[in-house]
């Protein structure tokens, strides 16, 4: 093939103008396949971080919610999830299931007597089975004392604080508290009917990951959260909406509808009477994540009362967050592909450009156009294919060093929203590389392609002359 | 009706814009070549004659008049049918040669062979073979252009133009390259072929001496044929 051999030894006869363009391709396939699989891989971590440390795969929660779930937010608590115990029950004997835990998030107050003050200070929570929470989700450090688990030693019931939130009571109302310290739990209500619950701090905990949220988050054994808030015998399916909501938080507004219903008539004939925990949220960990939407159904149709979110639907303003810090990392990584592009393509036209008179000579010999283009093709693609195969085995070497271990070092507050803090692990895909690949061999015919539509547009005289 | 004319030019203009002044290269040019001719287009530098022989090897076009090909006006003519014109009926020799850089004296006369596909491997090493005897080039088969001298490089150029077997050539000053002793047999290469093989040759100079081997002498002023004489009749 005499285009073949045109185009090898072309190529050889402009050896330092051809190792130039070679290395600006191997350095655009490096940024293309580099850029590629860290946006990838930020994705996938900020997925599998929320995923692995709040929302699990799924969420399972009460069918009258008129929100989504979510374990960030703790201002809309949701109606609680009938029969949390039976649905458990299921969950546990699921071959799809991993690992699921029930979840109540509320928030009070911790009424404490030190020295002859009493304290009372607000606290977010996190009511849960200890085993099933700390098995799903490890992140908790204890750092003092225990965490209330009866199977592990611990005491039965109490209260884990925060490091955070420990410092938090000392720096703003100067109360030291400390595992052991006997506390009072009030139930929030400026309805007036306050709870009092006698419970005790036992432990003191540090997050692993999000700090940022979990600083703030404490826990509590969830028999003394149904006590706190009144949780007892009636199923609450089998009551009025009214008083669900009102049970399951403490606006003004739910408490006086709650007072509206009464008057209305509650027939109590209807009411069922079961056991209640509080629950408003069921966590579920898939042992394939592919499952998920298989599954949601499958809840649905076998237990009645709940509908499903997805960790995405779940994890709310968090994500969202996150989901922003990856456009800009994505659109960053697209800008500097464009600027590759850019050069690359400017350089290929020009190098073909600049033999606008061998192809004048060719043209006036008879050559068709498609023997031209063929040379420059060949061209082309024996110099930026081995380019781009270099630049991809670069990739790969740099990728696997840089990317794993700790990975990729970021700000801590940007690392917060991605991976819950930690660096990011690059993984390596197929598809940085296909994309890379994609990429070089569109811009390799375009910028051949073109140039020749120019040069072959003139006469061949002008082609050869260069006017 | 005799067979129609090789080539004809009729009132062929050709215009340059050199910035804002108009060059009129050809002011109205009319002439016919036929069938083994070997025809001397002569006149001083810069008096038109590469612009008719880009006419007549349509790689350029003209801005006025007709140029036509077998009868054919190559206006009507697609860049195909153009292309293959030039491909197959006519062949050019450059002033300066154009040898493609990257392939040996053997590639370069061979080139056009595969531009015409011929496939047949044995008869294009016979082509070639024969026009590289015939030019001299045996011991140089391997080298490069860049590796040879003016008049070796007009010899591949002279092999490469005639290994198709064209029923035309063009030669752009073909011996201004050259000192006398080699241009002289360049052309006596030529008229050989023509004699023998009835290859029509129409060739630019400026050289009184060269002029005198033509059989049909053009000569051109200004853009404007002022003789067209046959000789020894
Ligand atoms: N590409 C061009 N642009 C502008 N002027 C040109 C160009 N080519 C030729 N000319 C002008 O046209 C005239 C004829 O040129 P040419 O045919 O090359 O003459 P010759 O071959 O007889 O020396 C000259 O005046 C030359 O300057
Ligand atoms: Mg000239």
């Amino acid at each position: 093939m005499v285009t073949l051999t045109i185009a090898m030894r072309s190529l050889l006869r402009r050896k330092v103008r051809m190792v130039l363009i070679g290395l600006l391709v191997v350095l655009g396939t490096m940024l293309i396949v580099i850029g590629e699989t860290f946006s990838l891989s930020v994705k996938q971590s900020s997925k599998s971080a929320i995923v692995n440390y709040f929302t699990g795969d799924l969420i399972i929660y009460s069918e009258r919610a008129k929100d989504n779930p979510s374990p960030f937010s703790f201002t809309t608590p949701l109606p609680v999830v009938p029969d949390p115990h039976r649905i458990e029950e299921w969950l546990a004997s699921h071959p799809m299931v991993e690992k699921h835990v029930a979840i109540a998030q509320n928030y009070g107050l911790l009424s404490i007597e030190k020295q002859g003050n009493k304290y009372e200070v607000p606290f977010i929570f996190y009511a849960v089975d200890p085993k099933q929470y700390r098995a799903a989700f490890p992140n908790i450090s204890v750092e003092e004392g225990r965490f209330y688990d009866t199977d592990g030693g611990g005491p039965e019931a109490g209260v884990v604080l925060s490091a955070f939130q420990k410092e938090n009571y000392a720096k703003n109302y100067s109360v030291n508290v400390e595992p052991g310290d006997a506390v009072t739990l009030l139930s929030l209500s400026d309805g007036g009917s306050v709870n009092a619950v006698p419970s005790r701090l036992v432990g003191i905990y540090k997050p692993k990951y999000y700090t940022n949220v979990f600083n703030y988050i404490n826990f509590l054994d969830i028999k003394s959260y149904a006590r706190l808030y009144n949780f007892t015998g009636v199923d609450a399916s089998s009551m009025p909406e009214s008083f669900n909501r009102a049970l399951a938080s403490e606006s003004d507004d739910d408490i006086f509808g709650l007072a509206g219903s009464f008057e209305s008539g509650l027939d109590t004939k209807n009411l069922v009477s079961r056991e209640l925990s509080g629950y408003t949220m069921i966590v579920v960990k898939l042992k394939n994540p592919a499952d998920a939407t298989a599954f949601t159904g499958e809840i649905t149709r076998q237990n009645s009362g709940v509908k499903v979110a997805t960790w995405s639907e779940a994890s709310g303003f968090f994500a969202y967050i996150s989901r922003i810090i990856q456009a800009v990392i994505y659109g960053a990584t697209f800008l500097i592909f464009l600027i590759v592009v850019f050069i690359l393509m400017n350089t290929l036209i020009i190098s073909v450009l600049e033999r606008t008179g061998e192809i004048g000579t060719l043209r006036a010999m008879g050559a068709e156009k498609s023997f031209i283009t063929a040379v420059f093709l060949w061209e082309s693609f024996l110099l930026n294919g081995a380019a781009a195969l270099c630049g991809m085995v670069v990739s790969i070497v740099l990728v696997a060093t840089i990317g794993g271990g700790e990975g990729i070092l970021l700000p801590d507050i940007i690392q917060q929203y991605l991976t819950g803090g930690g660096g990011i692990r690059l993984l390596v895909t197929v598809r940085p590389f296909a994309e890379a690949l994609a990429i070089i061999i569109i811009v390799s015919l375009l910028a051949t392609i073109y140039p020749i539509k120019v040069a072959t547009a003139v006469t061949p005289l002008k082609a050869m002359t260069g006017n | 009706m005799p067979e129609a004319h090789v080539i004809e030019l009729s009132d062929v203009r050709k215009e340059y814009l050199l910035g804002q002044t108009r060059v009129e290269a050809l002011r109205g040019v009319s002439l016919t070549v036929d069938k083994g001719e070997f025809i001397a287009i002569a006149g001083p530098s810069g008096s038109g004659k590469s612009t008719i022989l880009n006419m007549i090897g349509c790689i350029d076009t003209p801005t006025g008049g007709r140029v036509i090909i077998n009868g054919r006006d190559i206006r009507g003519m697609s860049d195909k049918a153009l292309t293959r014109y030039r491909r197959v009926t006519v062949s050019f020799i450059f002033q300066s040669f154009n040898l493609i850089p990257v392939l040996d004296v053997y590639e370069n006369i061979e080139l056009p062979l595969l531009l015409q596909k011929i496939s047949d491997v044995k008869e294009r090493r016979q082509r070639v073979m024969h026009f590289i005897e015939e030019t001299g080039l045996a011991d140089r088969l391997k080298n490069k252009p860049g590796e040879l001298s003016g008049g070796q490089r007009q010899r591949v150029a002279i092999a490469r133009a005639l290994v198709t077997k064209p029923v035309l050539v063009l030669a752009d000053e073909p011996t201004a390259n050259l000192d006398s002793a080699t241009g002289g047999r360049i052309l006596d290469l030529m008229s050989e072929i023509n004699a023998r093989e009835g290859t029509t040759f129409v060739f630019s100079t400026h050289d009184q001496k060269i002029m005198e081997h033509a059989r049909r002498l053009v000569r051109i002023h200004d853009g404007l044929i002022s003789g067209d004489e046959v000789k020894g009749a």
